[in-house]
């Protein structure tokens, strides 16, 4: 049998000190990724470093109007805190439309971020997959890619990102901060993500012994932003395609535009093809559907995903048209 | 004599006799069972889908803590296969040799100290293939196919000129992917031998066959056999054979000479206790200007494991759903290197339905004519093939009071005409004509010395009510309160009832239990016609009423004595007597056998940019006979509705097109509706007791879930004018 140790870390000091010295060793945060990939045996830790009591659940405003939502912070607090709601629609309605209630209940910020993907392959021992054993090929080419990506994809890999609460914060330029024991760093949300390229396994930004402990999100450039998430039933399931928006418009042309996707690619996707067209465009139907047909222009598709394409235009176009024309959402 | 005076327990939204049990965690479902010294095992399941094992080591597996066995096909002996069922030969017996004939078949069993150790020790088998080519699909021209399986197909009139004579025709293929039954319960068998006895707990639907295959694989006689399933987390059919895994822990418990526990894990629930098998169907309907039907023609081809057998006719129903004079039905199996398929709630009848009411709903809009109308105009008054009265049939009812209820009336001809916002609302709706299902049972019914009741059956409740509907029964014969009568179900030892499937076993299993009351009743009142002391000394039978927990005059109620004293005073601890079922006989009645009738309405709403669809609404009204209980009845029919709903919009089964693999076995990628996609379910029971049934009844566990899927694809229609002939209907058909 397959054991491991694990340690409830106090500090975070302590949780930095053990994960530098333990060659082998994952955090673990509401375990409800981690632990569904040991029991598969996807991921095999010899050390698991417990993290939900580090006091990181703070969700505190800061100077200039933006917020800081520490890494602990439950999915479910994240989404009721007022801050978020008032400021950041978009992120609460993202991560309610997210998992279950008891699943938001364990998961955490952190933990949402470093998610893996659904990828029925990946979860299969006996597949081929680069992601979880390198240069093994990737089974989902010719298989079923009902849940895989179109943009950003490689030859290698063609797995989408998960997170629904990572296209909101993409759109709205949040930053994550990771702490080591070499010291405290920030990176760009979309920055935090790697694309597959040639190397599927490298999946963030983000060293082995680095600790996520908070995002910031920077003050809203308009609180009138939403999330749409499309998903084959009406709850409890994973985005085929998600659009992240914010939309300001004055004297009917767009004078700001936030615009990320989920479900359709390896990262949560920036659109910011999209946005370049938007800018300072008319806010009209025509300019969303163009600024959609841009985004969309390089995507690649399977047979089983080819859908998706057409399906994530009409969703950017329904999404900022809900935007434009729902006064509930200013 | 006759029995009790009408009480208001039968009929009535009693509560579940055995919900307190479940609700306080302390119903033994089978995988809550533990023996002392149990031992656990794991499988370990193999990664291609045909081909051969040319290497399995296990020397490693073996060597792994708390391992104290691996069964492979070179340990186990050869074992025969077990009996044929009514649902056609026994899956085959397991680990007899090197042959893979799917993705997903045992190859080897570890047996530990815990299900841990053993479920670590099974990552160690080491198995080697040579992989073939798999078959997975119909169109593989090396599939072997077999013609009417079932020796159903059916002829009458001539079809072809039929069609010639009619003005208008639909021609269409309609396809229905693999779902599976996925019951919330994980299945499991603990087995325990003690010398040459066995018992099991086991999660079946079908104590008495499974204990009838275990002492025929293991050669021992039936009676040394108990196979216990008291309570089931689910089933929806795939509890209605013995399987591998079953034979397998049996196997174990021998070998290691301890009980041994195996519980499959939800990706094997996907392969090892079947699934509703893939089919393709194409209908071609014709009628007659004045919308009367001239011909059906109904063909399907579903797939079937390679050795295995599947009752599964999808086109038969189609015979007897509607007057018409010219009719073909003819049903195909495939075989291929898929996991065995096996009967999923309704089986058969929930794919054919689904392409013969589609394809009306098609001839209607071909015709120009009412859906319902067209329906009713084509009403079967009598059984179309054998062209005698039926034993009970409010189809004509359920059609009225469903469209009264639903507003169907109100409802647009033309599609695409109706809107909320960026929704279109369409509606639709379908006929249902469920066959008749009826096999023998024995019961035995027991008065005891507290005055009190048990019926005893090896029947099992899979959920839908059993123990509650016999109580019921059982206490209004025998005029007791429910409090004091029991049921003891789901234990071969207790006689013989047959499968909880074909929802037959309420019928077949409650007309048993009437019959003992009867005998009962007999027995006792002759026990007091002769003995002096009983208040009813002499008296004629047809004076005895059973009521008040014990025999009473007719009329006067004061004069009569409680079970508990008549047994008292002969010294009885208990009076039992059995009773028994037959299946009724067509010819011998002059009728024509009814199932179940219904009618789904279902309302939609499409989102016109991204193709969502929802279903809003769904009044359902079904003729099931006589209701023995309205609550369980409901429930069983709504129920059925979900699940109708799961296949028309969510559910399908992945097979990887490579390697065979089911790609999507977790609850998280098989999408079956959550609460937010089940709008209220309207629920509604007409029709009389069915002449043919001693009790009236007609079972309900199945029609609720048949129809459903073509009255959603039809409002879909409806909604927006696009016909989708495939299930799941997802967003991309719509885009
Ligand atoms: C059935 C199901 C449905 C789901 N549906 C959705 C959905 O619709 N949308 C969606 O977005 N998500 C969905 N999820 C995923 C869910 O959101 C994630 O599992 C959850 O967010 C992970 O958070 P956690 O705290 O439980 O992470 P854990 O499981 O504890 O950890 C996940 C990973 O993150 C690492 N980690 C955790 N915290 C930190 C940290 N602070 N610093 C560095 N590394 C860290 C761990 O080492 C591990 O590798 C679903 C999950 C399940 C099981
Ligand atoms: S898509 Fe990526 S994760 Fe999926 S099998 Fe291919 S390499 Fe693995």
């Amino acid at each position: 049998m397959r054991t491991f140790s694990y340690v409830r870390a106090p500090d975070v000091e302590t949780a930095l000190r053990t994960i530098a010295t333990e060659p082998n060793a994952k955090f673990l945060g509401g375990g409800t990724n981690l632990v569904d990939l040991m029991r598969e045996n996807i991921e095999r830790p010899d050390v698991v470093v417990d993290i939900s009591r580090l006091p990181l659940t703070g969700i505190d405003e800061l100077p200039g109007g933006g917020v800081r939502i520490g890494a602990l912070v439950r999915n479910s607090s994240l989404a009721a805190h007022p801050l978020v709601r008032t400021r950041y629609p978009v992120v609460s309605q993202a991560v309610l439309g997210g998992a279950s209630a008891q699943l938001r209940n364990m998961a955490t910020v952190g933990g949402n971020l470093l998610q893996r993907t659904r990828c029925l392959y990946f979860y299969d021992e006996a597949s081929a997959c680069n992601k979880r054993e390198p240069g093994s090929g990737c089974s989902a080419l010719g298989g079923f890619t009902r849940n895989h990506g179109v943009l950003g994809v490689s030859d290698h890999c063609i797995a989408a990102h998960p997170s629904d609460l990572c296209v909101a914060l993409a759109a709205l330029d949040a930053e994550v901060e990771v702490e080591s024991t070499r010291g405290t760093r920030r990176i760009p949300l979309t920055e935090f993500h790697h694309l597959p390229g040639s190397t599927p396994h490298v999946e963030t930004a983000l060293a082995p012994d680095e600790l996520v402990t908070s995002v910031e999100l920077p003050a809203p450039v308009t609180t009138r932003s939403r999330y749409r998430k499309v998903r084959d039933r009406a709850s409890y399931a994973f985005a085929l395609v998600s659009v992240a928006a914010a939309l300001e418009v004055r004297d009917d042309t767009v004078t700001a535009a936030r615009l990320a996707l989920g479900g359709v690619a390896p990262k949560p996707w920036r659109a910011t093809e999209a946005e370049r067209v938007l800018l300072g465009a008319p806010a009209t139907e025509e300019s969303f559907r163009s600024a959609a047909e841009a985004e969309l222009a390089s995507a690649t598709s399977q047979d089983g995903n080819d859908f998706k394409i057409e399906l994530a235009r009409r969703t950017i176009v329904a999404t900022l048209r809900d935007l434009l024309t729902d006064r509930s959402a200013a | 004599m006759s029995t009790a005076e009408d009480l208001p327990v039968l009929g009535a939204p009693v509560d579940r006799v055995d919900g307190p049990l479940k609700v306080t965690g302390q119903a033994p479902y089978p995988s809550d069972v533990d023996l002392p010294g149990q031992a656990h095992a794991a499988l370990v399941q193999s990664t291609i889908a045909a081909g051969r094992i040319t290497d399995l080591d296990t020397t490693e597996a073996e060597k792994a803590p708390g391992v104290l066995a691996v069964l492979t096909h070179h340990t186990v002996p050869r074992l025969p296969r077990g009996p044929m069922t009514s649902l056609g030969v026994s899956p085959p017996a397991p680990l007899q040799d090197d042959r893979i004939r799917h993705h997903g078949q045992h190859v080897a069993l570890v047996v530990a100290e815990s299900r841990e150790q053993a479920t670590a020790a099974a990552r160690l088998v080491r198995v080697e293939y040579a992989p073939a080519d798999p078959v997975l699909d119909f169109d593989d021209p090396r599939a072997v196919s077999v013609d009417d399986p079932w020796g159903l197909d059916s002829h009458r009139g001539d079809v072809d000129a039929g069609l010639a004579s009619a003005d208008v025709t639909v021609d269409a293929v309609y396809t229905t992917p693999d779902n599976t039954n996925n019951p919330l319960g994980l299945f499991s068998t603990l087995a325990a031998w003690e010398g040459e006895r066995l018992t099991v707990y086991d999660a079946t639907q079908w104590p008495a066959m499974v204990r009838e295959t275990l002492a025929e694989v293991f050669g021992v006689p039936e009676v040394s056999v108990r196979v216990l399933s008291p309570f089931l987390g689910g089933g929806f059919g795939a509890g209605l054979r013995a399987w591998p895994h079953v034979i397998l822990a049996v196997q174990a418990a021998r070998d290691v000479g301890r009980p041994v526990k195996l519980v499959l894990t939800r990706p094997q629930m996907f392969t090892s206790v079947g699934h509703r098998p893939k089919g393709v169907q194409r209908v071609r309907l014709g009628a007659t200007a004045d919308a009367t039907l001239v011909a059906i023609e109904h063909h399907s081809t579903s797939l079937l494991a390679v050795e295995d057998d599947d009752y599964e006719p999808f086109a038969a129903g189609s015979a007897v759903a509607y007057a018409c004079p010219h009719v073909v039905t003819a049903d195909r199996q495939v075989r291929a290197n898929v996991p065995a398929p096996v009967s999923m709630r309704a089986p058969a009848h929930a794919q054919g339905n689904f392409a013969l009411e589609s394809a009306m709903d098609e001839l209607a809009c071909a015709l120009d004519v009412d859906p319902l109308e067209l329906r009713l105009r084509n009403h079967a008054d009598v059984h179309p093939a054998l062209g005698l009265p039926w034993s009970s049939n409010a189809l004509r009812e359920c059609y009225a009071v469903g469209a009264e209820r639903f507003g169907w009336s109100r409802r647009p001809a033309r599609p695409r005409s109706r809107r909320d916002g960026h929704w279109l609302v369409g509606q639709g709706m379908a006929g249902v004509s469920y066959p008749w299902y009826q096999a023998p049972s024995l019961a035995r019914v027991t008065v005891t010395a507290d005055g009190g009741a048990t019926v005893a059956s090896s029947g099992m409740d899979i959920g839908t009510g059993t123990y509650t509907v016999l109580t019921q029964l059982c206490a209004h014969l025998l005029g007791l309160p429910l409090e004091q009568v029991r049921s003891d179900l789901g234990d071969s030892d207790l006689p013989e009832a047959p499968q909880a499937g074909g929802s037959g076993l309420t019928s077949a299993l409650g007309s048993a239990v009437a019959d003992a009351c009867e005998r009962l009743l007999g027995a006792l009142l002759e026990l007091v016609r002769d003995d002096p002391e009983s208040p009813l000394h002499g008296s004629d039978p047809e004076d005895v009423v059973a009521a008040g927990g014990g025999l009473r005059r007719r009329g006067d109620p004061g004069r009569g004595e409680t079970y508990a004293a008549i047994l008292a005073r002969h010294g009885r601890p208990q009076l039992g007597a059995d009773g028994a079922s037959t299946p009724a006989q067509p010819t011998e009645l002059g009728m024509a056998l009814a199932g179940a009738f219904g009618a789904h309405f279902a309302e939609v709403r499409v989102d016109e940019d991204l193709g969502l669809v929802r279903v809003s609404r769904v009044t359902t009204v079904i003729d099931g006979g006589r209701i023995l209980n309205e609550k369980t009845a409901r429930s069983q029919v709504i129920g059925g509705v979900i699940g109708g709903i799961g296949m028309a919009v969510f559910e399908d089964t992945i097979t990887d097109p490579t390697t065979g693999r089911i790609a999507n076995a977790t609850f998280g990628d098989y999408l079956v509706p959550v609460h937010a996609d089940v709008p209220d379910l309207d629920v509604t029971f007409v029709g009389e007791p069915d002449r043919a049934s001693a009790l009236g009844v007609k079972g309900v566990g199945e029609v609720g879930l048949v129809g459903v899927a073509a009255a959603i694809a039809n409002a879909v229609h409806h909604a927006t004018g696009v016909r989708v002939r495939s299930l799941p209907i997802t967003l991309d058909a719509l885009l």
